[in-house]
């Protein structure tokens, strides 16, 4: 019985080419995760909901300014437009206020008014999580 | 020659160990620090306006109503409350409640990542639903 000589597998540009996938996914996958591109900086919770589904963001600066998935919108009226049309195909579909810690309640309540005016029925606060106790 | 050809050949032999190491503790770091990363979300009831002190519709379930005043003050069902006591009492008053429903308002001033803050402890104590209320006047 003869021992057969192993096979020389050359593992290393394996290995490196795992290596960049991980840096790669390491970095997209923030950008892909957060509900948009636009920095704000959300409240921090503890008991916040991750929901992976399609949903349609709103966002709301600590200078005021609104966006609508990622598109600067100037008037609270124009993202209930908006709203009411992305309600018109899902009527289920998810709505992501991300407003700035910063910004007054009264300012997001306009937001989640205007949302609810246009149909929403889901509206969810984004925040982010808290892992020290407060 | 000879010697050359044998360093050669002690070289070829990479040590991936440390290179595979590197990677799962990159992997493992990306796991560990991915939470903070990503957004979560408070679910919040549809926002209605509120007249303060306003008629309540009738109703036997015990309500707990959180009023968040612009000098800080939080009020539970129209009593004054620290926030520290807010979080014995809210559990107790929603032990109470079938629907286990908190709806906070909040005077113009107040910010929202303080509205939040208090959202995020009634779900904390246990609430089912919490509800955001404009109140057009404060109690």
């Amino acid at each position: 019985m003869s021992l057969k000589a192993a096979p020389n597998l050359d593992i290393l540009p394996m290995a490196c080419v795992g290596l960049i996938l991980v840096l790669i996914m390491m970095m997209i996958s923030p950008m892909v995760v957060t509900h948009t591109r636009t920095p704000v900086d959300v409240p921090a919770a503890h008991t916040g909901q991750r929901e992976v589904q399609n949903d349609i963001s709103i966002v709301l600066t600590q200078t005021g300014q609104y966006l609508f998935d990622d598109e600067p919108v100037a008037t609270l009226e124009q993202i209930g437009d908006l709203v009411a049309a992305e309600i018109a195909r899902d009527p289920y579909i998810l709505v992501v206020v991300r407003a700035d810690r910063e910004c007054y309640g009264n300012q997001v309540l306009d937001v989640l008014s205007a949302a609810k005016k246009a149909g929403a029925v889901r509206i969810v606060c984004a925040t982010k999580k808290l892992t020290t106790k407060s | 020659m000879r010697r050359r050809h044998v360093e050669r050949r002690r070289n070829d032999g990479l040590i991936v160990n440390s290179l595979v190491d590197i990677a799962l503790s990159l992997v493992i770091g990306f796991m560990v620090s991915m939470p903070i990363f990503f957004e979560n979300g408070i679910f919040v009831s549809a926002p209605g306006v509120a007249q303060a002190g306003g008629a309540v519709p009738a109703g036997s379930d015990i309500k707990a109503n959180i009023f968040l005043a612009n000098d800080g003050r939080i009020m539970l069902n129209e009593v004054q409350v620290p926030e520290d006591s807010l979080r014995v009492l809210l559990p107790r008053l929603l032990d109470r409640s079938v629907a286990r429903r908190v709806v906070i308002s909040n005077e113009e001033l107040v910010l929202y990542g303080d509205v939040i803050r208090v959202m995020d402890m009634a779900k904390q104590v246990g609430a089912n639903d919490v509800a955001w209320l404009r109140t057009r006047t404060a109690p």
